[in-house]
């Protein structure tokens, strides 16, 4: 890691990318040291100058968040800090607390990554967005409120004036977002810090976001510290970033030149493991080229080299052999205008899933995208057997599924017929029962097999999915995020399912993992000729898993097709508003197509407030709904 | 929804302290040689608690008897250690019974919701709208005197405590997506609740009825104070202050103050334990 560390920060390289002027933040040998001795920061050094966007890329734990906070000297108790934080001129670590607050209320503002967790839930928005005019700055009452109605406007908030008098609860995600960016506003600060500001949002909202916070930057000439996990984000964003692995920097430079020719091992590995739309999709062969950009040659180069399973699977005799069959044959997961009403007591009921039939052949991949609220997880938890279908039909290998399973002859039927791999893996495994028993668990209740055979076919299992012995006798809290989804694979397999649905199995894993899970669920693919249903947020990933794909809105099937077509050529607006969401590097389009979207990005924000609460709310009615729901059937 | 990249947060909580903390290890060493005291009574007190001795009444401490003798002579030291054996079984029987009754009672509300939970919800309101030494008095004008019918009675009157927050517990718990997952893979709903939800909240309810024996122990020992609990001659701590009354005019405090010194340890050590189990479960509980 030293070693590629000092051959990546090339002096010369870092001194051409350098701002000229003087630089608004600077941030000299930064370390910190919990009280317990770990290091967790080992000598960065960053600067932003005003104006402009700097992006801090890395993975979770990278130390990125921790060095953004020490901008405004937000440190972990007792914990021991070298090296110099230098905002606007003022030292932040050494600076004394009536200094420091100066510094916070003019100097820098923060936003973080979720909004709701920074807003006071039982204050109005008028409230969050006057109190530090008007304590901090003596405003009156009515200044500061002209002043936030302004602010508000300013964040493309329909209604202004009215949002003063809402509370919290009554906006959605996107539009708290929003509101958190006005209260960062407020005073005007010189410098912005964004702590995974999107990341919790729908990509349409994402883009909103995106567009409002350049907007804003280039209207006050702010400089800006972007942190993200996002590659592409970064890219389509940034000036220049900063490659954070492991509490050091391991790359720095022009946005361009790092996320297109990344020197250091580390940030290599980073652009390799994060799915593109653009470039060759595996599964996809000769039809995607059509969807390449203008580096598409490049992407493509990537690409291979990324999962060399690629060339394997298009020309694979088994994979081959198998989808021929499944195209003759029946599918093997069939759902005919399957629909899930929640009813919900003194409230307009929510039409979760409306009319939407789907088919995978056998050994197939089908993708459901869709944005939160589009109906796709309870879509999934009905052919689970989680939720009653209102009406429709759900059939596996030919074999009636529709029904919540009752019995235990049943419950076991389904079982085998189909099994899911949940979102959060650091959920969805009982914290108490180690990995290998889990899986035990699942045999035992499936097979009859004695103690000894049940625990070497654990290990067995284990070993599929690229887990060992130790493995087996660890507790979900010891083991990694991307462990515990294996181990949630192997769970799954330990049943032997005809469906494997994958719920935004990779969702919450960073993308280097992400990749090894998805490299995972190929390769179990090519050896099982297992179906999969793969529900995603993500087009990238879709794409990069999947032969088919449907797209849905508000619980109806918008679209469907070839991924790569459907990609390429996208006929429904939604499906093409959401291709258009997806950040992407400027330099992927053509010259004048930054430009476009940015504007695009721009009438976004400008025409779908209404419709983004709308969905959001929607989204917010389904998970109440289907809690209410739960709690009554059983 | 989607990535949890600010793992590193997580990292900068202060490291939790591994090391017991001085009053929980003096807490500990004090219920321990309390119950060492109730169940080797019989070894350790000097004289049997009841022998009456006329020659020695109300004694100040001496090295034939340490802490004194009370208003018939009797050796207190002797009946602090025997009064340990009823201070403690009774707390110990009614925590043992309210928790397994009031975990069955939670689980059910719980985990079935609807309107079992409604119906067990007002039932819990009920109960808890009586104190549980007024339901004990009402035991004992029923049934009689001695500790059968208020530990009984406050078994029963304990439960809701148990029972409402095994509930929330379990409610909380049961639409967690491990509990999903469990149902994909093909379990009944029973096995999934006596198996592997119940033991996940079993140690936060365990510490709760821990700080239950504390309360318990006191409302005890107050209803062997009224003459309604342990009956004399036996050697109770609650009686033994009821008897010592007399004494308490006549200058004689420690008869008096030795019981009730050892109810107030006895009952703070309980309490310090139970909060330092549920702090340190709480922290490690399921995320």
């Amino acid at each position: 890691m030293s070693a590629t560390k000092t051959a990546a920060i090339d002096p010369s390289a870092a001194a051409a990318a350098a701002p000229p002027g003087g630089d608004l933040l600077d941030i000299r040998d930064l370390t910190l040291d919990l009280p317990d001795g770990t290091r967790l920061l080992h000598g960065i050094s960053l600067t932003v100058a005003a104006g402009e966007t700097v992006g801090l890329v890395g993975e979770s734990g990278s130390g990125k968040s921790l060095t953004a906070r020490t901008v405004l000297g937000l440190l972990p108790d007792r914990a021991v800090i070298t090296g110099e934080v230098v905002l606007d001129g003022v030292g932040v670590l050494t600076a004394p607390a009536p200094e420091l607050r100066q510094l916070r209320r003019r100097g820098a503002g923060m936003i973080f990554q979720d909004p709701r967790a920074g807003i006071n839930p039982m204050r109005t928005i008028g409230d969050h967005l006057t109190e530090a005019l008007r304590l901090a700055e003596g405003w009156s009452a009515d200044a500061a409120k002209a002043r936030a109605v302004e602010l508000l406007a300013a964040v493309r908030l329909p209604r202004p004036e009215d949002h003063l008098r809402q509370y919290p609860h009554e906006f959605s995600g996107g539009m708290l977002q929003r509101v958190m960016i006005a209260g960062a506003l407020t005073t005007s600060p010189r410098l912005l810090v964004c702590d995974e500001p999107t990341t919790a949002l729908d990509v349409t909202t994402q883009a909103e976001i995106i567009g409002v916070l350049t907007e804003q930057r280039a209207s006050r000439g702010m400089g800006m510290l972007f942190i993200t996990h996002d590659l592409n984000l970064a890219a389509s964003l940034c000036d220049r970033v900063y490659v954070m692995s492991g509490g050091r920097v391991v790359e720095q430079g022009r946005a361009r030149e790092v996320l297109r020719d990344p020197q250091a091992e580390y940030t290599r590995r980073l652009v390799a493991a994060t799915p593109t739309l653009v470039g060759a999709a595996p599964g996809a062969g000769t039809t995607s080229g059509a969807g390449a950009g203008a580096d598409g040659g490049d992407a493509a180069r990537r690409a291979g080299a990324r999962h060399p399973s690629t060339g394997v699977s298009s020309t694979d005799p088994a994979v081959a052999h198998v989808r021929d069959s499944g195209a003759e044959a029946s599918p093997m997961l069939e759902a005919t205008a399957v629909s899930k009403t929640y009813v919900r007591r003194g409230k307009e009921p929510v039409r979760a899933v409306i009319d939407a039939s789907v088919a995978v052949a056998r050994g197939g991949a089908l993708g459901v995208v869709g944005e939160s609220g589009s109906g796709k997880s309870t879509l999934a938890r009905m052919i689970v057997g989680l939720e009653a279908a209102d009406s429709g039909d759900i059939r596996i290998d030919g074999r009636e599924r529709t029904a919540v399973p009752r019995s235990r002859r049943e419950r076991l039927a389904h079982a085998r017929s189909v099994q899911m791999v949940f979102q959060d893996p650091y959920l969805s495994l009982d914290p108490r029962i180690t990995a290998g028993r889990a899986i035990e668990d699942a045999l035992r209740l499936h097979t009859r097999l004695g103690a000894t055979e049940a625990r070497s076919r654990v290990l067995d299992l284990l070993a599929q999915v690229g887990l060992g012995q130790k493995h087996a006798a660890a507790r979900p809290r010891t083991l990694s995020g991307g462990q515990r989804q294996r181990v949630a694979i192997a769970r799954a397999l330990a049943i032997e399912p005809d469906v494997l649905v994958m719920d935004e199995a990779t969702s919450a894993l960073d993308v280097s993992v992400q990749a090894q899970v998805l490299d995972l669920v190929d390769r179990i693919r090519r050896e099982r000729g297992l179906t999969v249903l793969f529900i995603s947020h993500d087009l990238a990933v879709v794409r990069r898993v999947c032969d088919e794909t449907v797209v849905m809105r508000r619980g109806e099937i918008v679209e469907r097709g070839r991924t790569a077509q459907l990609l390429a050529a996208p006929q429904h607006e939604y499906t093409r508003l959401l291709i258009d969401s997806v950040p992407r590097p400027g330099w992927d389009a053509q010259a004048a197509g930054a430009e476009v979207e940015a504007a695009g990005s721009d009438a976004v924000g400008e025409g779908r407030p209404a419709g983004s609460d709308g969905r959001d709310a929607e989204a917010e009615a389904v998970e109440e709904a289907r809690t209410a729901a739960t709690s009554q059937a059983r | 929804m989607t990535a949890t990249p600010t793992m590193a947060v997580k990292v900068l909580r202060a490291p939790r302290l591994p090391r017991t903390t001085a009053t929980f290890a003096i807490a500990s060493a004090v219920l321990a040689a309390m119950t060492l005291a109730a169940v080797f009574a019989p070894l350790l007190a000097p004289y049997n608690p009841d022998a009456v001795d006329f020659a020695a009444v109300n004694a100040p401490p001496s090295a034939a008897h340490w802490l004194g003798t009370d208003g018939l002579g009797r050796d207190t030291l002797s009946r602090l250690i025997y009064g340990a054996r009823t201070a403690l079984l009774g707390p110990l029987l009614v925590v043992i019974a309210s928790t397994v009754l009031g975990i069955l009672l939670g689980l059910l509300a719980g985990w079935r919701g609807g309107w079992i939970d409604a119906a067990l919800g007002r039932v819990f309101d009920v109960l808890f709208a009586f104190p549980s030494l007024l339901i004990a008095i009402m035991a004992v004008a029923l049934f009689g005197k001695g500790l059968v019918a208020p530990v009984i009675a406050m078994s029963i009157a304990y439960a809701p405590f148990v029972a409402r927050l095994t509930r929330s517990l379990i409610a909380a718990e049961r639409n967690r997506p491990y509990v999903a997952a469990y149902r994909v893979q093909g379990f009944g709903g029973a096995w999934i609740a006596l198996r592997r939800v119940l033991p996940n909240v079993t140690p936060i309810v365990g510490a709760q009825s821990t700080l239950n024996f504390g309360y318990v122990l006191a409302e005890l020992a107050a209803l062997s104070f009224l003459g309604l609990g342990v009956q004399p001659p036996t050697a109770d701590w609650g009686a033994m202050i009821n008897e010592a009354q007399a004494g308490l005019i006549g200058g004689h405090f420690l008869p008096a103050i030795v019981p009730a010194v050892a109810v107030v340890v006895v009952v703070v050590a309980v309490n310090i334990i139970g909060e330092e189990l549920s702090d340190r479960i709480g922290g490690g509980t399921p995320a």
